[in-house]
């Protein structure tokens, strides 16, 4: 079985101050950590789980620049099979109609049998790669999967849906399943591994490599425009417990006893 | 491959037992020691940690190294099994975090590098700048810069250098983890990784000497990274230094019955039992009476050896931590004094644990010293 997994490199902002950046075209990206797109992680162990289980290829691709690199190599040192990195300055500022079509155009002339991918980038928080990937694949496709069993040319999926409800489908293979976090527990990628993948091949394409003309592509391929940033509004009635760690739980204690929590 | 036998030179072993006669966690999981070694030899051979997970609860205390009458290094073996297994990715989801956080952060909290020197904001910590030549570098090492519970220990020892008057800075915020618990997860390359950072921002600085908060970097920085400075030492030492030099004085006096738990990194690994002990004997007020099993023989808190980030799986008996904790109860003690963070934290846990709540206080030793400033 060939699973085709689309992941991304995004910025690690669990920690940080976010900044909109003073051009207003995103956030200020210095000091960031970068790393792989959480759920497209939880994807990509879904896929070695399964390439364990069943053989055959893994492949991940990414669309983004060089630094991305060190997510591919980081999924070969877990396990995956083939790296591919859709590299132009022609992709640049692409939105994720662009990005898809790009992928689509990418994936279209691979062999595969499955295609997974995070259910949401933690950067932009769009959830439509996926979807439109797969609408352009021609390909059916499940959403925010967390649980997923392969079957005889189908897989049955339970999506999570709204109130804690799980919906299970059977759609058939070949498709596009995006990845809920939870579902498994992703492994760990060894420096020595990743090392060792920094030796390997990653398949770089550009738009020319896809047949994709530039208009197509990137800024010009979109189908929607940043019009800008803003911090959300200030709302009321939270309230900051200050004091030292031992203080501040004293006081929070109190609060969720007042409130009637405890 | 090289078999487990050869890559860590078992032949030597006579199976006698004196590593699991030893081993402090055996009394309370079933790492078995002398077994492991055994199977090592004889086979078959695990492929990893995660064929045994005992292997785990090895808290790298050393004392099987130590006891070992034929010079076989069981700690090693029990390390290069963790390794086999991060080599396959293979390792709880808690081992995992703290090695990509190390990796992506510097630290093994999970915590953002530019929050390192937060715990310092309301203080006056110089900072190396660019190319600043440090004679003497505070490392502060990350569980004193973020856990709450630790930054007061950073916050005791500025209050103590200052005290002394002593010219001293720190990397800030371009302080990243020194790799002693992570060469212990057994990832030897993500330690290697560090080493490489870590002795080139040393050299940038021109360092003569460095004073760690915790005797887990002392011990790395020390011995394991080819020489980094002319002395590296703990700040146990280098207060008792101080003390010695009549550059510090503790002026005041602090009424409490005091008894001392060695970190193993100290004390087992580094042989540093005396200058602990010097400090809090300098203390006016301070009684001080030793715990039955100190020194080589002390009892391992558990914290160390990447025990801070994974549960021994296979617990049978007492936390150890709660085996100290009433054993300086026992003893009479209203202070249990260390000189470590992860016992810190550990002994401070314990007491809630073991039921000793208002029967005991888990001070550092740097804490203990400030109050008699």
């Amino acid at each position: 079985m060939n699973i085709v997994v689309c992941v991304k490199q995004v910025p690690d902002t669990a920690e940080a101050d976010v900044r909109i950046a003073s051009d207003g075209s995103g956030i200020e990206m210095e000091g960031l950590p970068l790393q792989i797109n959480e759920s497209d992680n939880y994807a990509l162990e879904e896929a070695l789980l399964i390439k364990e289980d069943r053989d055959g290829e893994v492949t991940v691709i990414t669309l983004g620049p060089d630094s991305s690199e060190e997510v591919l190599r980081m999924c070969m040192a877990k396990g995956a099979t083939e790296a591919v990195r859709l590299a132009d300055p022609a992709f640049d500022g692409g939105d994720a109609w662009a990005t898809a079509n790009a992928l689509a155009k990418a994936i279209g002339g691979m062999e595969y049998d499955l295609v997974l991918t995070g259910c949401m980038a933690s950067d932009d928080g769009m959830t439509q790669v996926g979807v439109t990937l797969a609408e352009m694949l021609g390909v059916p496709h499940a959403t925010y999967v967390t649980e997923m069993e392969i079957g005889d040319g189908a897989v049955t999926v339970g999506r999570e849906l709204e109130g804690g409800l799980l919906e299970k489908l059977e759609i058939k293979l070949p498709a596009v399943v995006t990845i809920q976090t939870g579902i498994n527990e992703p492994r760990y990628a060894s420096i020595m591994g990743i090392a060792k993948a920094a030796k390997r091949d990653i398949d770089t394409k550009a738009a020319s490599d896809l047949g994709l003309d530039t208009a197509e592509a990137g800024k010009a391929g979109s189908k929607t425009t940043l019009l800008g940033l803003d911090y959300p509004p200030a709302g009321e009635g939270a309230e900051i417990l200050d004091g030292t760690p031992a203080e501040a739980s004293t006081k929070l204690a109190d609060v969720l006893k007042e409130k009637g929590f405890a | 491959m090289p078999s487990l036998a050869d890559k860590y030179e078992l032949l030597g072993c006579i199976q006698c037992g004196r590593c699991t006669a030893g081993c402090p966690v055996s009394l309370r999981t079933y790492l078995n020691v002398r077994k492991v070694v055994y199977d090592g030899l004889i086979g078959p051979a695990p492929k990893g940690a995660h064929e045994r997970p005992e292997a785990w609860s090895c808290t790298t205390c050393a004392t099987c190294t130590e006891r070992c009458p034929k010079g076989v290094k069981p700690m090693e073996l029990l390390i290069g099994l963790r390794g086999s297994s991060i080599e396959r990715g293979k390792v709880s989801p808690t081992i995992r975090d703290a090695l990509e956080s190390t990796f992506k952060h510097g630290n093994p909290w999970g915590r953002g590098r530019e929050k390192r020197t937060e715990w310092a904001d309301e203080l006056d910590v110089p900072v190396a700048g660019d190319g600043d030549a440090v004679p003497l570098l505070w490392y502060v090492g990350c569980t004193p810069a973020y856990d709450p519970r630790c930054q007061d220990v950073a916050r005791a020892l500025v209050r103590l250098y200052e005290a002394a008057g002593v010219g001293y800075s720190t990397l800030g915020a371009a302080e990243s983890c020194c790799g002693n618990e992570v060469k212990r997860m057994g990832e030897e390359g993500l330690f290697e990784l560090l080493v490489e950072g870590n002795r080139e921002a040393f050299a940038s600085h021109s360092i003569d000497a460095v004073v760690t908060s915790s005797p887990h970097c002392m011990n790395t920085l020390l011995n394991e990274y080819g020489g980094v400075a002319d002395e590296v030492v703990h700040y146990s030492q280098y207060l008792a230094g101080l003390l010695d030099e009549g550059k510090l004085a503790f002026k005041g006096s602090v009424e409490r019955k005091v008894t001392y738990h060695d970190p193993c990194f100290l004390g087992k690994h580094n042989a540093i039992f005396d200058e602990p002990r010097s400090v809090i004997e300098r203390i006016s007020g301070v009684e001080f009476e030793d715990l039955d099993r100190s020194r080589e023989r002390a009892l391992c808190c558990e914290g160390g050896g990447g025990r801070m980030w994974v549960e021994a799986e296979d617990e049978r008996g007492e936390r150890l931590a709660d085996t100290r904790v009433k054993d300086a109860v026992e003893l009479g003690a209203d202070t249990l004094v260390t000189a470590c963070p992860f016992c810190l934290l550990t002994l401070e846990d314990a007491v809630k644990t073991s039921g000793c709540e208002g029967k005991i206080e888990i001070l550092d030793l740097a804490e203990l010293a400030a109050m008699a400033l």
